[in-house]
């Protein structure tokens, strides 16, 4: 046990010594400390003398579009554009406009062929096109009206049936997803960059000394199991430790501050202590376990280069986690989400949302918790036997089935 | 104490590198594992740290079985290597650490050994900036941090330069007068011979001798003799040996100045000489032979190969 904090402390040493750990760390902690405290700082940018500008309609350039009107059943085409906020150029034939919208006079036009024949025309229709769903609900409207003015409603009652006010009031019982969604995502974020990050460092770390050949005066030195248990959980601290500055300067910074934001980004910040409780166990288990998943890498191949060779898997099953959990994040009481809260692969992330933005009951939260510990273990179990077995293991990176087979589990 | 191997065998996926090593040394004594490449020194040493097990035999210390966890060992494997980022002192700290030191004491032994090494201006130098002369001191000084009482050795000479093998012969001449039980593989002949008291020599796996090495020579050298003429080449001499004294004496071997002869009978030795001179050859030298170790190794792991 001595030896293996003796290992812990030269490992952890290695990372607090680098300088690429120590700027990492104090810039991005800088930074988002700037990023949060320097707009309170500048006047007029927040709070104090709010709608500085009514920054609606009013400012902004109106788009210039073409209209060509091949049927007569529209009688009052005027009455029809101005139901949509453009300006419109208004053309007598079909090639003039396409000639328009080509010269970039223009910037789409529409073709009216009937009431209910229309045809677009666009130069390139970008992803977030809105110019036809707007002209289509304006031409529905239209048709609408007419059609109530036919009935012999006047201009004015159809405008007050429109218009009627109903006044909401929510009251939320369980979790506001719309609030909570900020923070969920920063901290399942958080865990994805460091397992991302220091899963490469540990299996370097684990792998260092098979490549500098140190490995057989280790070995003879002191018990596989303190090695590698030490380099990986010093490797996983490391991580922690470089989150905790980040985040802790982070909140230090708002509570700061808090007041002058006004509690816009109270949504990022105010984590109710149970969510953050359920966050720090669920992310640093399946942190551990991702950790002794790529260190059990690490013991398989014998030079650093080697590692990225076959790491590829276990990032694959981390990236498929943390993409399960963003998408699940819509919808967080999905059977999807259900599944994934208990597979301990990705159940960190997955059960961690469910606590956060759905309803989730105690004994799930248990059952999922201690599967994801036994894993933890288990694969603690594997990295430690794989890399008794693979020490003395030179050249090609061990195949895991081979390694497997020929340890006698 | 007394370390014993016992009857070794060792496979790799079916291929048996061991055939059953046997050797056995005590404290205060060196033992010399001898063998070209390949011949299984290593995988007997790692055998022996528990690098990885053998598949029968039993290594013994003063009768019981052997762990070398629960002693202070120092080893220097072959395939060695330290931390090249590491400073020297912070890793030789560290590894006296790992074997059991206080950080105070690994703190100490490391300056005692850096200067017996006469490594001690790179205390606080990074490892790869050292030549690899000076790496290879540091490992020994690594191998020596805890002041083991067994010390094991694998290839130590390779990469070293006369004056760097001088002054590990002396630490080595000198662990071996503190009474350490020490074993080292090589395959330098004349370093062996200087302070090994004992000698295995594998071949292929197998234990081809094995003994004290005064012994060993003795036994190599009876009925053997060596004989030179001022006059006549070795050629010529062995030619008249072999048609005149074919009744006492073999020639063995022409050597480039020299015959060596093996007598047919124990008292052979003063008849031959009589006849020798009874036939006027002017002799040069005429003793007994004392084989070198080099001499038992070419013979013995050398051509049967």
């Amino acid at each position: 046990m001595k030896k293996f904090w003796t290992i812990l402390r030269f490992e952890l040493n290695n990372y607090f010594k680098s300088k690429g750990f120590l700027t990492v760390t104090v810039l991005l902690t800088l930074v988002l400390m700037g990023v949060i405290i320097v707009p309170t700082m500048v006047p007029g940018l927040l709070g104090d003398d709010k709608v500085s500008e009514s920054s609606t309609d009013s400012g902004e350039q109106a788009d210039t579009l073409g209209i060509c009107v091949k049927t007569d059943q529209i009688t009052d085409v005027d009455s029809l554009l101005s139901g949509m906020w453009a300006n419109w150029e208004t053309y007598q034939d079909e090639s003039s406009l396409k000639k328009a919208v080509k010269d970039q006079d223009v910037q789409a036009g529409f073709i009216l062929n009937s009431l209910s024949d229309v045809s677009y025309v666009v130069n390139n229709k970008e992803l977030y096109d809105s110019y036809q769903d707007a002209f289509v609900s304006t031409l529905e409207a239209y048709e609408t009206q007419q059609y109530l003015m036919a009935k012999g409603l006047s201009e004015e009652e159809i405008v007050s049936a429109e218009n009627i006010n109903i006044n909401v009031t929510t009251d939320i019982l369980g979790k506001d997803s719309a609030s909570n969604y900020g923070y969920t995502y920063i901290l399942v974020f958080l865990v994805y960059f460091l397992i991302i990050f220091y899963g490469q460092m540990i299996a370097t770390s684990v792998t260092s000394e098979k490549s500098n050949r140190a490995i057989e005066i280790l070995v003879t030195s002191v018990d596989s199991n303190s090695l590698i248990f030490g380099k990986v959980l010093a490797g996983a601290l490391a991580g922690l430790v470089q989150a905790l500055v980040i985040l802790g300067g982070s909140f230090g910074a708002y509570a700061a501050v808090k007041e002058k934001w006004g509690g816009i980004l109270d949504p990022l910040f105010d984590i109710p202590a149970r969510v953050f409780v359920a966050y720090a166990f669920f992310a640093i288990a399946s942190y551990l376990l991702y950790a002794f998943l790529f260190g059990a890498l690490g013991a398989l191949v014998s030079k650093t280069e080697d590692i990225s060779k076959v790491s590829g898997p276990v990032t694959m099953l981390y990236v498929i986690s943390f993409l399960a959990a963003i998408f699940g994040m819509n919808d967080c009481d999905g059977l999807m989400i259900k599944v994934a809260s208990f597979i301990p692969f990705t159940s960190g992330n997955a059960m961690f949302i469910r606590v956060a933005m759905g309803s989730v009951a105690a004994w799930e939260i248990i059952l999922s918790g201690g599967l994801l510990v036994a894993s933890c273990v288990l694969a603690g179990v594997l990295a430690a036997k794989l890399f008794r077995y693979g020490t003395l293991h030179y050249g090609n990176p061990l195949k895991i089935t081979t390694a497997l087979k020929n340890m006698k589990m | 104490m007394k370390l014993e191997v016992r009857d070794l065998r060792k496979s790799f996926g079916g291929n048996e590198v061991l055939h059953g090593i046997s050797f056995s040394v005590e404290s205060g004594n060196a033992l010399g594992l001898l063998g070209r490449n390949g011949a299984g020194k290593t995988t007997t040493i790692r055998i022996l740290m528990n690098v990885f097990k053998g598949n029968a035999g039993s290594v013994l210390l003063d009768g019981k079985s052997f762990d070398p966890a629960k002693h202070q060992i120092g080893y220097m494997p072959e395939e060695r290597g330290l931390y090249p980022k590491k400073t020297v002192s912070e890793q030789l700290i560290y590894l006296g650490m790992l074997r059991g030191l206080s950080a105070k004491k690994a703190k100490e032994n490391m300056k005692k050994w850096l200067a017996k090494m006469e490594v001690s201006e790179y205390e606080n130098r990074k490892l790869e900036t050292l030549s690899k002369g000076n790496q290879q001191k540091v490992q020994l000084a690594q191998t020596l941090i805890t002041d083991p009482k067994i010390i094991i050795l694998d290839e130590p000479f390779s990469g070293l330069d006369p004056v760097n093998s001088q002054i590990l012969k002396d630490v080595i001449s000198e662990q071996i007068q503190q009474g350490k039980l020490v074993i080292f593989s090589s395959h330098q002949m004349s370093y062996v011979e200087e302070f090994c008291q004992q000698i295995a020599i594998l071949n292929h796996g197998d234990v081809v001798l094995s003994g004290e090495l005064k012994e060993i020579k003795r036994e190599f050298g009876r009925d053997r003799l060596v004989v030179s003429s001022l006059e006549e080449t070795p050629e010529e001499l062995a030619h008249r040996l072999r048609d005149t004294f074919a009744d006492l004496l073999e020639v063995e071997k022409v050597q480039k100045d020299r015959l060596i002869i093996r007598k047919k009978a124990s008292d052979a030795k003063l008849k031959i000489l009589e006849r020798l001179v009874e036939q006027d050859v002017d002799l040069e030298f005429f003793g007994m032979y004392e084989p070198s170790l080099n001499d038992i190794f070419v013979e013995k792991a050398g051509d049967e190969a």
